[in-house]
């Protein structure tokens, strides 16, 4: 049986959707069969990624009961990946359809954590996939905890500012302890500074391990060259021999053996 | 007294519909008198039952949503069913997913001699559900 990975964080901007992708693409590099699913419906990024701006169904309507989820997927294995499948879900971009998204009542939400739920059934058992990964929206908001209590795994990413770390710990403590998830944490963008010598690695490791009191997965340094690339290639694919996509297959493999 | 040697199929059907329906006013009864006990009513929102969303998930007590997350996960489920996943024993199951029912959170239904459990998310409510217990049909 496959895995379904949740990619949350408390503020915006850590990296979830960069990762996520990467990941993503890094695992169907290996061969594997992935499903890689924007759930940040108020502010959908996958489809400017993967340059798809028409879908026929979204992942909206996936979770409004109007089509299964295979009508969602695209399959983008030709493209971008060099073995496996990676089949892509986006969220709808449109102004009307993130404004619906808000707006949708407490009922509504519980019946897409029962959508959700059924993915293990229909993309992990059905149809044989290896991994799930859910890309969500940050903070502590209906659907994002709809896709951490349907992970097997969550992998928190939180930079190095004070805000992001004081929510992150909030949220370990109220959030992924009463659901019980196995959950891993990635310091993203860390100064490269206090990554140079490798007992400054230990000491900072030591130091976040301890006030989170979560397994560290990885700390990954702030690369200014992801940045220039502007999210508009998949980094994973263009520079595999990057430190940054040596780190990503690290976690990857972390993932694997949880 | 004594019974007869042979019984009529027809009696037979009929004592398992007494029978039935004695068990079903059993647990009618043994709900009012939880409620009673607790003065405890189904939480209302509305006027409407309240749902089993992940904020009411995050909102109860740790050994309740325990069950409650692997009941959502099962869909339906025996006492046994939730019991097995969750690995505590099926008495203590029986009894969070029966206060869970109480809470007006989950639903039970029984298919012959199993009792079981399920998240209400269907658009179309069961007209029931909008009585109090001891008034469903």
């Amino acid at each position: 049986m496959g895995k379904i990975v949740a990619i949350h964080s408390y503020k915006g901007g850590t990296g979830k959707s960069l990762l996520s992708t990467n990941l993503a693409t890094l695992y169907a590099n290996r061969g594997k069969g992935v499903a890689l699913l924007d759930l940040d419906f108020r502010a959908p990024s996958l489809h400017a990624t993967f340059k798809i701006s028409n879908s026929e169904y979204w992942l909206n309507d996936y979770l409004n009961g109007v089509c299964e989820i295979r009508k969602v997927l695209h399959d983008l294995s030709q493209t971008y990946a060099k073995r496996g499948r990676l089949l892509v879900g986006l969220a709808n971009p449109s102004t009307e359809a993130i404004r619906e998204m808000t707006a949708k009542d407490r009922k509504w939400e519980m019946k897409a954590l029962g959508r959700l739920l059924s993915l293990k059934n229909s993309l992990l058992s059905e149809m044989g996939l290896d991994y799930v990964i859910l890309d969500t929206s940050p903070g502590l908001q209906y659907s994002s905890i709809n896709a951490i209590v349907s992970a097997d795994v969550v992998l928190v990413v939180s930079g190095m500012d004070i805000s992001d770390i004081k929510g992150t710990q909030r949220m370990i403590d109220e959030l992924y302890d009463l659901f019980e998830k196995k959950t891993g944490l990635i310091m993203n963008k860390v100064f490269v500074d206090l990554l140079e010598s490798k007992t400054q690695r230990t000491d900072l490791a030591k130091k976040l391990i301890n006030s989170y009191n979560l397994p560290m997965i990885e700390m990954i340094p702030c690369f200014c060259d992801i940045l220039r690339t502007g999210g508009t290639t998949i980094f994973a694919n263009d520079n595999p021999e990057h430190p940054f996509v040596k780190t990503l297959d690290r976690v990857a493999t972390t993932i694997e053996n949880l | 007294m004594s019974l007869p040697r042979k019984v009529d199929p027809i009696q037979i059907t009929l004592l398992q519909k007494i029978k039935e329906s004695l068990d079903r006013l059993n647990e009618k009864i043994e709900v009012m008198i939880e409620i009673q006990k607790h003065g405890q009513h189904p939480p209302m929102q509305n006027g409407l039952p309240d749902v089993l969303d992940v904020m009411t998930l995050l909102s109860l007590p740790d050994h309740l949503r325990k069950t409650a997350v692997t009941l959502c996960k099962l869909d339906h489920a025996t006492a046994d069913e939730v019991a097995d996943q969750t690995k505590r024993a099926r008495a203590v199951e029986s009894g969070y997913l029966n206060q869970l029912v109480l809470m007006g959170y989950v639903k039970k239904e029984r298919r012959g001699r199993k009792a079981y459990f399920y998240v209400e998310r269907e658009e179309n409510q069961n007209p029931n559900e909008m009585k109090e217990p001891w008034e469903r049909s």
